[in-house]
């Protein structure tokens, strides 16, 4: 599904030295795996994933994302195939304060210009299958940590996204919410999901398939 | 003071922000001290003499006839002196001109004669010599005259020995007896003898020496009369003893006095005479300044509000330690008073500089601007002003910054977004309110603009491109009445039309909308004004035969005067369109006779009308020309006339040419108050042009403030969101989705505020009703196109922050790190 090569991340410092935040990356991720990239703070774990969601535009080296080379397709080709097949869920939720969680889970299909009609329908389903029915006029702030991150996922697969891209999915929550989500997860993964997630934690990382570990820049393992 | 010193800190710190608020604040308090000093000037000041509030004026009327505010004869004038008992003083006076020579060049000076009691009726002394006693008072002992301080000064080099020496002025030799103080002025510009008249500042006054003729004649009115009520007189009082006399006439003087003509006479305060009519302009005018201040204000609050959530944690930690949210509200107040009063001093200097500019735009055509100023009532009243729009703009993020969440705001890195919501409520409120204020502004300006353009486009009946005009004023000892006038006239018609460059010169005793007027009575033959108890009246005018076409004033029937109208041929008279329908309906007037004398006298001598002219607009551009007569001048002679000269090239290109061809002619004959016909025309619709360009400059000062606003609102609305943006981005929000949020979230607001605006503007438009020509208060396409401009610049100013918006990087906005 994914395929890096030689993909590198940099800042300048002067005009002849460079801060590198990623060095030749080299990667591949099948369809259905779920991944979890691992390492200290600083060793560009959340620079990779952006890399992946295709936020990050300023890096050098090769990026396929199925068959499509994203490091040919310009700014908006690549916010298109990002729409089409990505998912994102934040570390600290970034639920949007002002809207209701229905309004919530509407935001990403309405930038996909759904109908109106299949946008009611995806988020009944989807409040129906994370039993956040009840929740749905309610704002974040009226919802606990946990229940706002299950609005996160929801949120983030709403659209039906091939991949799902996770920043520390937990890194806020109680262990017990915790667990929640990556049991979550792992159903999505089981059903043909593919995942990619951020994790300082061994457990979470156990609910994977496999573990990248970065240090300083470079994949170690 | 410690709360100054720090907020003076605040200051200093955010140049940036201290900047853009003095601007703000320079622009509105400039234009309200501008606006709030002419008001002075005008409306509250006391006119410069000795008790002004005792001052009236008084005028006659005969109503029948439509004619008010008409001056008096002499032995009208010496009635009222001998027989009123309410006035301490009472004075005639008329505008005259007097050809000043003995020096380089004869020049034609603005003089007045007066009565002798006038300068102790004014109260104002000569700072050199003497007023008139009552024994200079009369024909031959009236050789006396007082100056100017700007005329002494000018031409005679302030000399300081000039009193008692003698000056010659029309041929003959006066007295200089008294200098009067460099601001002294009467009559003032307003005291139009005949209504409207804009003369210049007097430079010369002489006793009145009324002439035998004008001492039998009660029906030759010419002088204005000033009085100053005793003590414990009112105005009331006053006009029951004018009334009085006015009786009394009736019965005395039955052939001058027809119950019919509803004659009688108006005691009105001199103040109202001399700025009334600029009253209510001058408020409209300050409450356009009063918006533009408001929107100023609504401009800082924002941005006060803005600076007030960025220092929410500085004002946690005072809390914390302390702090009551009574010293939280002062130091906030402090810091907006003193913005206000740093702006207000800034905004001083720019209404010195605007009041610079506005006298030089009025001081021929708006009375009293020249004595506009920032006078000590004016500075006081703007320091009020700068120190209530410090309050007003401060008080809200005072009271919004006074209560801090504490622990919210200390948290590190804690999301202080729980005052967030009011705080945008206000923000939003603002814009609305400025967008609403500007567009009532907006709308005012171009309805006065489009009625503006409107008027300046009316056809006044005659054409006003390249034609010089000159006033030539012939003096009485050179030349009396009669031949030698007419003779002067037809010669330099003659002189000038040949010279190169001119295509048509002309004289005429009255130039169209220059401000002075004539009229005089006349009868129709075949009628019996004693039985149809009409007593006709019209304006005359006295011509040289090439008048109308130097006016290009198209001839409708008969034909215009010629040579051949002399004195001594048949007395002729041409009328224009509208004395033909009103006097002439439905009838061919050419060959009806009309006379000057009493028509049931068997010597009565019958002037025929020859032609029939279009009719020319004369007592204003927005004024429907009214009935008027010309005569020719050799019929009906007159020692100042006025030459208008038509010329094939840029007619000042002539002016030095007809000033020589005049001085070849008689040395001491100057040509004066030389202008283009365009410039009198334009000087007509000065007072209007003033309050345009004032309500336009206002309106333009809203609209860039209001923008400003908006751009700053959506600015602030674009940081504060940034996380919101870079989470919609990160979920898949395209550019064009961003720009829309933020852009649709400026278009409801200035909607609403237009809605608003719109609405406010359907009721305050009325108030320009008075002001405007051949526009509707309630003009759709004015309002139509003041709110699409308006909606336009206000979606601009939200464009760039928008833009930025767009630029928002999700990964900075999400806040990871790596």
């Amino acid at each position: 599904m994914i395929k890096l090569k030689n993909l590198e991340r940099f800042y300048p410092l002067t005009k002849e030295k460079f801060f590198y935040v990623l060095r030749d990356i080299n990667l591949e991720i099948q369809e259905g795996d779920f991944v979890s990239i691992m390492g200290p703070s600083g060793a560009g774990k959340s620079t990779l994933l952006h890399i992946l969601g295709m936020h990050d535009h300023g890096w050098t080296g090769e990026y396929f994302f199925e068959e499509t080379a994203v490091h040919n397709l310009k700014p908006k080709e690549r916010a298109t195939l990002r729409n089409e097949q990505i998912g994102f869920v934040f570390q600290q939720y970034h639920l949007l304060d002002d809207l209701t969680v229905y309004e919530n889970l509407d935001i990403p299909l309405s930038y996909r210009h759904y109908s109106k009609s299949e946008r009611t329908a995806l988020v009944a389903d989807m409040l129906d299958r994370f039993q956040i029915v009840g929740k749905k006029d309610l704002y974040p702030r009226q919802l606990s940590g946990g229940q706002q991150q299950l609005v996160g996922v929801a949120r983030a697969i709403i659209a039906e996204p091939n991949l799902l891209l996770a920043d520390e999915p937990t890194g806020n929550l109680h262990s017990s919410q915790g667990e929640e989500i990556m049991g979550l997860f792992r159903k999505l993964n089981d059903e043909g999901m593919t995942i990619i997630q951020v994790t300082h934690s061994e457990k979470n990382a156990s609910y994977g398939k496999r573990i990248i570990q970065l240090r300083d820049g470079w994949i170690v393992n | 003071m410690n709360d100054f010193r720090f907020a003076l800190r605040q200051l200093v710190k955010s140049p940036g922000f201290t900047a853009v608020a003095i601007l703000t604040l320079a622009l509105g308090i400039g234009a309200c001290t501008a606006v709030l000093s002419l008001v002075n000037a005008l409306l509250i000041r006391p006119l410069p003499y000795r008790a002004p509030q005792e001052l009236v004026l008084l005028w006659q009327k005969f109503s029948a006839q439509g004619l008010d505010q008409i001056p008096v004869s002499a032995p009208e004038y010496l009635d009222y002196e001998k027989q009123t008992t309410s006035f301490e003083h009472i004075a005639a006076f008329d505008y005259t001109d007097l050809n000043l020579t003995g020096g380089d060049l004869p020049e034609r000076i603005q003089s007045a004669v007066v009565a002798p009691s006038l300068f102790p009726l004014l109260g104002v002394a000569p700072i050199q010599g003497r007023f008139f006693t009552n024994d200079e008072f009369g024909e031959g002992r009236d050789n006396v005259v007082i100056l100017s301080a700007r005329l002494w000064q000018r031409r005679f080099n302030s000399d300081p020995n000039l009193i008692g020496k003698q000056i010659a002025l029309n041929g003959s030799n006066f007295t200089v007896i008294g200098i009067m103080p460099a601001k002294f002025q009467f009559p003032l510009p307003l005291f139009g003898i005949q209504g409207g008249t804009f003369a210049g500042p007097v430079d010369i006054w002489k006793p009145i020496a009324f002439t035998k003729n004008e001492l039998e004649s009660r029906g030759s009115r010419s002088y204005g009369v000033i009085g100053r009520l005793k003590k414990g007189i009112s105005s009331a009082q006053a006009q029951v003893e004018i009334d009085t006399i006015h009786a009394n006439w009736l019965k005395q003087f039955p052939d001058n006095y027809n119950a019919d003509v509803r004659f009688g006479g108006t005691l009105y305060p001199l103040h109202e005479q001399v700025v009334g009519g600029m009253q209510t302009a001058l408020l409209i005018l300050l409450a356009a300044v009063g918006v533009v201040l408001l929107i100023a204000c609504a401009n800082l609050t924002t941005m006060l509000l803005a600076r007030a959530g960025a220092c929410e944690r500085e004002f946690a930690i005072r809390v914390a330690l302390g702090a009551t949210r009574t010293q939280i509200l002062r130091q906030i107040l402090c810091e907006s008073v003193l913005l206000a009063v740093i702006g207000g001093a800034a905004g001083s200097l720019l209404a010195v500089w605007g009041l610079d500019l506005l006298r030089a735009i009025g001081v021929q055509t708006v009375p009293r601007i020249a004595e506009a100023n920032l006078d000590v009532r004016v500075l006081v009243v703007m320091l009020a002003v700068s120190i209530g729009t410090g309050i007003l703009f401060g008080i809200i993020p005072a009271l919004a910054s006074g209560n801090p969440e504490v622990t919210e705001a200390l948290k590190e890195g804690g999301r202080t977004s729980t005052a967030g919501v009011p705080r945008n409520r206000v923000r939003n409120a603002l814009v609305i309110a400025e967008v609403a204020m500007a567009l009532v502004l907006l709308v005012s300006a171009g309805l006065l603009m489009k009625s503006f353009a409107r008027l300046q486009n009316v056809d006044p009946g005659f054409n006003s491109r390249n034609v010089l005009t000159t006033e030539i004023a012939l003096p009485v000892a050179k030349y009396p009445r009669g031949k030698p006038v007419a003779d002067l006239f037809a010669e330099a018609t003659r002189r000038i039309n040949a010279l190169p460059g001119v295509e048509t010169a002309a004289f005429t005793s009255i130039l169209p909308l220059s401000g002075t007027n004539s009229d005089s009575s006349f009868a129709i033959e075949g009628r019996n004004p004693m039985a149809e108890k009409v007593y006709p009246d019209e304006e005359i005018r006295v011509i040289t035969p090439e008048y109308f076409q130097v006016l290009k004033t198209s001839l409708l029937r008969g034909r215009a005067f010629t040579d051949a109208d002399t004195a001594d041929s048949p007395k002729v008279v041409i009328i224009n369109e509208a004395m033909a329908k009103k006097w002439f309906p439905n009838t061919d007037p050419i060959g009806k006779r009309i006379t000057f004398s009493d028509p049931r006298k068997p010597d009565v001598e019958w002037v025929t009308i020859v032609g029939v002219v279009a009719t020319m607009r004369h007592r204003g551009l927005e004024e429907e020309g009214k009935p008027e007569y010309y005569l020719p001048h050799t019929q009906r002679s007159n020692r100042a006339m006025v030459l208008a000269v038509r010329s094939k090239q840029d007619p000042r290109s002539l002016t030095s040419a007809i000033r020589d061809e005049i001085r070849r002619m008689d040395p001491d004959l100057p040509a004066a108050n030389v202008r283009t016909l365009e410039q009198v025309t334009s000087d007509s619709i000065a007072p209007r042009r003033l309050s345009v360009v004032l309500i336009g400059v206002f309106a333009a000062v809203a609209l860039v403030l209001a923008a400003v606003g908006i751009y700053g609102v959506m600015s602030f609305l674009v940081v504060q969101r940034t996380h919101e943006i870079g989470v919609r981005m990160a979920l898949g929000a395209q550019r064009s989705d961003v720009l829309r949020l933020v852009m649709g979230h400026a278009l409801r607001l200035v909607l609403i505020g237009a809605a608003i605006g719109l609405a406010i503007a359907l009721v305050s438009s009325r108030a320009l009703q008075a002001m405007l020509y051949n526009v509707g208060a309630f003009d759709i396409s004015t309002f139509v196109l003041v709110t699409l401009a308006l909606g336009s610049v206000a979606l601009l100013a939200s464009y760039i922050p928008a833009v930025r918006a767009t630029r928002a990087d999700p990964m900075i906005a999400l806040g990871h790190n790596g």
